[in-house]
């Protein structure tokens, strides 16, 4: 595939300067506050020749991971490529209304960068099979997870592009486990039920895995349906919760891990409130990205020392070890893109900064393309800043035991639209909090799914 | 008994040597403290198990036999006798009854339209919780200190635990929790009624009351899975995945025909990481009584029951997941769940209990004795017909069926 530099054509000499007002509202931005979103603007002096790439990005857990992809990568390609690049990094929770908003205008940003899967702007992205295809040259065929997680089997083309992912371990507290038997931790979903209530019960930390309408709890949960056998979709793309038994036996053990092992605050935490209750040590353990321990090791090295991994939880009914991504980055080139070219190529070219990526955000971010970090496994059993070093051994697997978000059929725009409008957090609240016996909840959150299904259906995606 | 009397006792060559326990340091190696390993064959100097479940009477579970270490030395010299018989979960054992068609081999008529596939394995220990793991351990391997007139030096490797994972920074308890077996304690009480529910807080199913509950803790030095307290067979998810992909499993996932799967296949082997043939236990049940007229429940029963047969219960028998998962789950009629992770259920979490990577030629041995429970119809007379080719003859049926 072909990337054209700009309407002449002609590569350009680097272009792309800090100016010094704009270099400095960055880092003052950057200093403490990517997390609550702000808004970077980058170089301004743009020739009249000179294309402009605008970008949008969902803000990473760790900020620096931003600092750098804003300050260098993006600068970088922007030099190469002749082009005057803006990134904007906004909120996760704030990200899909941004999304949504620039659809309505039909006009906003080239590519917009999500923390899942972009299924549901698929009528507005351009096919980005080009692109998997450019790179596939250099690092490979595409790989599983981003196919099944970027493809539209209507339209046989991919709504988006995805070049990394992040696991979704079992974070626990060895303090706590060690302390009733299970220094290895739970394992499997029956100790986590009764070494959570143990460790409540002894000690006064609950079991901290998120159960609200953000990320963490729809990733947490989903996760856990998941591993109960309870399906949201099926393979083709047909409602299947509720159509048996799983997803109100799922919704019990919720309600059992809540009351015996949990605290009310699991329904209101906001984005990364679970990882805010686990670097205070107040919870014995959570799911999380392990952005959770990183952060710990840069805030808290007593407490992320005691902090460990551990694959998902063996699941119930067959499912196995099993846990979706907590994060599936995906960038998506919206069809009325000012700079569709532009855009493709940056899109492309961050397979070439996948180790980088990997780096600046402390292994969080696992390159889609083994090819672009042959080494991982031997940088996580002797990662420089962890202790023990192998502690993130416990993910090299990873990529074995996370399926894509749609699971077991591809991402479908039903089904994210099912994530993204936290239909199963509200549908576990309703439980938790008594206002809804588990039967009922199960069936009312199978309808508002079956509502989102048939209305996808209707539009033909 | 020695090999080499077995070997007499045989009509044909022994190839494949009869399975023996592991060493201590074998088990060392591979993560485990042996120290808490649960009624192992062989220990205090050869009684513990000697006798007992499986073994019934005075028959013996397990005989000393220098042999094992010599022909393997990760064996310790205890020969084992007793030979569990169950069927493959994952459908995934070499040995099935795959093709039923017209040229179906003879072992293989009348078996039902799931093809039963068989592993047999040796049940040598159990795990009772995560204390059986080893947190730290180093062994030096290979060192030469002074060979050839004083030249010849080699440190040697180290084969160590750290903080509970091995070398290449994986815990063992992660590897085994990769392999499940499946195992159906009685639900039949004394008094003629059904727990639909074990004995374990944290193993209760919301499908159906709590009490009364079946036991899943040990009982006067018996495990709570010793075959007596099995209603049915067990069955085990081997994953004879080869570790180069060369069976067809994805392990990498870059491979273009792997792409529209779910999930790649399990990143380990049975047999290229399970060094110990270990298994999780997971436990299920049935959330019905076998006598049920639930509407939804007793057809499925039925239907499986007029299919596998019966358990000793009266229970239809499971031979794969399937039925287990998307037939008696999937109904509410069924349920399972693993012991809690630091013992406190009281029963087995974890079996050390290495499948026999093939039951042919000497594997078998003439003094072997098959360990299963006695269920109706053909599952019995595919197990044990088989085992007893396999000792006869070194051969399964269907491939010994023609000179018989």
């Amino acid at each position: 595939m072909q990337y054209s530099r700009g309407k002449q054509g002609v590569p350009k000499m680097t272009t792309i300067k800090d100016g010094n007002s704009s270099r400095r509202d960055f880092l003052k931005l950057a200093a403490g506050a990517a997390a609550f979103g702000p808004y970077f603007l980058f170089p301004e002096r743009a020739r009249a020749t000179q294309q402009t790439l605008k970008i949008a990005k969902w803000a990473h857990f760790l900020p620096e991971y931003d600092q750098w992809f804003v300050n260098a990568l993006a600068k970088d390609w922007g030099q190469k490529n002749d082009t005057n690049v803006t990134v904007d990094i906004i909120p996760v929770e704030q990200i899909r209304d941004r999304a949504f908003a620039e659809v309505k205008a039909g006009k906003g940003h080239d590519l917009f960068i999500f923390p899942w899967p972009s299924a549901e702007f698929c009528r507005h992205v351009i096919d980005h099979g080009e692109i998997y295809q450019a790179v596939a040259s250099r690092v490979g065929a595409i790989q599983q997870l981003a196919h099944r997680s970027t493809f539209d089997f209507q339209t046989k083309k991919y709504f988006g592009f995805t070049d990394f992912w992040i696991p979704s371990p079992v974070h626990f507290f060895q303090d706590y486990w060690g302390q009733i038997g299970m220094p290895l931790g739970p394992g499997h979903y029956g100790s986590l039920l009764g070494g959570g209530k143990q460790i409540r019960d002894k000690f006064g930390a609950p079991c901290g895995l998120a159960f609200s309408p953000t990320l963490e709890g729809n990733v947490t949960l989903h996760t856990i349906l998941y591993a109960f056998r309870a399906l949201i979709l099926d393979e083709n793309g047909n409602v299947a919760f509720n159509k048996n038994v799983f997803a109100k036996v799922a919704l019990k053990y919720l309600q059992d891990l809540y009351q015996q092992s949990g605290t009310p605050e699991q329904l209101t935490w906001g984005s990364a409130g679970n990882v805010r209750a686990m670097l205070a040590h107040k919870t014995s353990c959570s799911i999380n990205g392990i952005s959770l321990l990183r952060t710990a090791e840069k805030e808290s090295p007593e407490t992320a020392k005691k902090m460990r991994l551990q694959p998902p939880l063996i699941g119930r009914n067959g499912m196995g070890i099993t846990a979706l991504p907590h994060v599936t980055n995906c960038s998506a080139i919206w069809s009325f893109a000012q700079n569709q070219e532009g855009a493709k190529k940056f899109a492309g070219d961050l397979v070439d900064s996948s180790r980088a990526g990997y780096e600046q955000s402390k292994g969080c971010n696992l390159p889609v393309y083994p090819k672009t970090l042959p080494d991982f496994v031997l940088r996580i059993e002797k990662d420089p800043t962890a202790d023990p070093p192998y502690k993130y051994a416990e993910i090299q697997d990873a990529l074995h035991w996370t399926p894509n978000l749609g699971v077991p059929g591809v991402t479908t725009p039903a089904y994210m639209e099912i994530f993204n409008s936290s239909v199963v957090p509200r549908m576990v609240a309703r439980v938790l909090k008594g206002e809804q016996s588990a039967e009922d909840a199960a069936a009312a959150g199978a309808a508002e799914m079956q509502r989102i299904a048939d209305k996808w259906k209707q539009i033909g995606a | 008994m020695a090999a080499a009397a077995l070997a007499s006792a045989q009509s044909f060559t022994p190839i494949n040597p009869p399975p023996c326990d592991f060493s201590d340091q074998f088990y060392a190696d591979n993560g485990i403290v042996t120290g808490q390993l649960v009624q192992r064959f062989g220990d205090n100097n050869g009684t513990t198990r000697l006798t007992g479940p499986p073994a019934t009477g005075s028959q013996h579970n397990y005989v000393a036999d220098s042999n094992c270490s010599v022909t393997d030395p990760t064996r310790r010299n205890f020969r084992i006798l007793a030979t569990t018989g169950g069927n493959s979960d994952d459908n995934n054992s070499p040995f099935t009854c795959a093709d039923l068609g017209p040229s179906a081999s003879p072992g293989c008529v009348n078996q039902p339209s799931v093809p039963e596939t068989l592993e047999y394995i040796s049940i040598l220990a159990f795990l009772h919780s995560e204390a059986a793991f080893e947190t730290s351990y180093t062994r030096n391997v290979g060192s030469i200190n002074g060979g050839l007139d004083g030249v010849q030096q080699n440190p040697g490797e180290n084969i160590s635990i750290v903080n509970s994972a091995n070398p290449r920074g994986i815990r063992m308890e992660d590897v085994i929790g990769h392999f499940e077996a499946y195992a159906h304690i009685h639900q039949k009480l004394s008094n003629g009624t059904f727990a639909l529910n074990p004995c374990a807080a944290d193993m209760v199913s919301s499908l159906a009351p709590a009490t009364p509950c079946f036991s899943v803790a040990d009982q006067n030095g018996v495990s709570d899975v010793a075959t007596p307290n099995l209603a049915m067979n067990w069955r085990f998810a081997t994953n004879r995945n080869a570790m180069d992909g060369s069976d067809g499993n994805c392990i990498n996932n870059t491979d273009q025909n792997c792409k529209h799967k779910t999930q790649s296949d399990s990143p380990y082997g049975y047999f290229c990481d399970d060094l110990l043939g270990a298994w999780i236990i997971t436990y299920f049940w049935f959330t019905k009584p076998a006598n049920t007229t639930d509407s939804v429940c007793a057809p499925v029963f039925a239907n499986m029951a007029a299919q596998n047969g019966k358990d000793l219960d009266g229970y239809p028998n499971i031979l794969t997941a399937h039925e287990l998962n998307d037939e008696l789950e999937a109904n509410g009629c069924g349920a399972e769940g693993q012991e809690a992770v630091d013992g406190t259920d009281g029963g087995a979490v974890w079996l050390i209990c290495p499948a026999i990577p093939d039951p042919r030629n000497g594997a078998i041995a003439t003094d072997a004795f098959l360990d299963h429970v006695a269920t109706g119809s053909f599952l019995d007379t595919f197990i044990s017909s088989n085992f007893t080719c396999l000792k006869n003859n070194g051969k399964f049926c269907s491939e010994s069926a023609p000179e018989q």
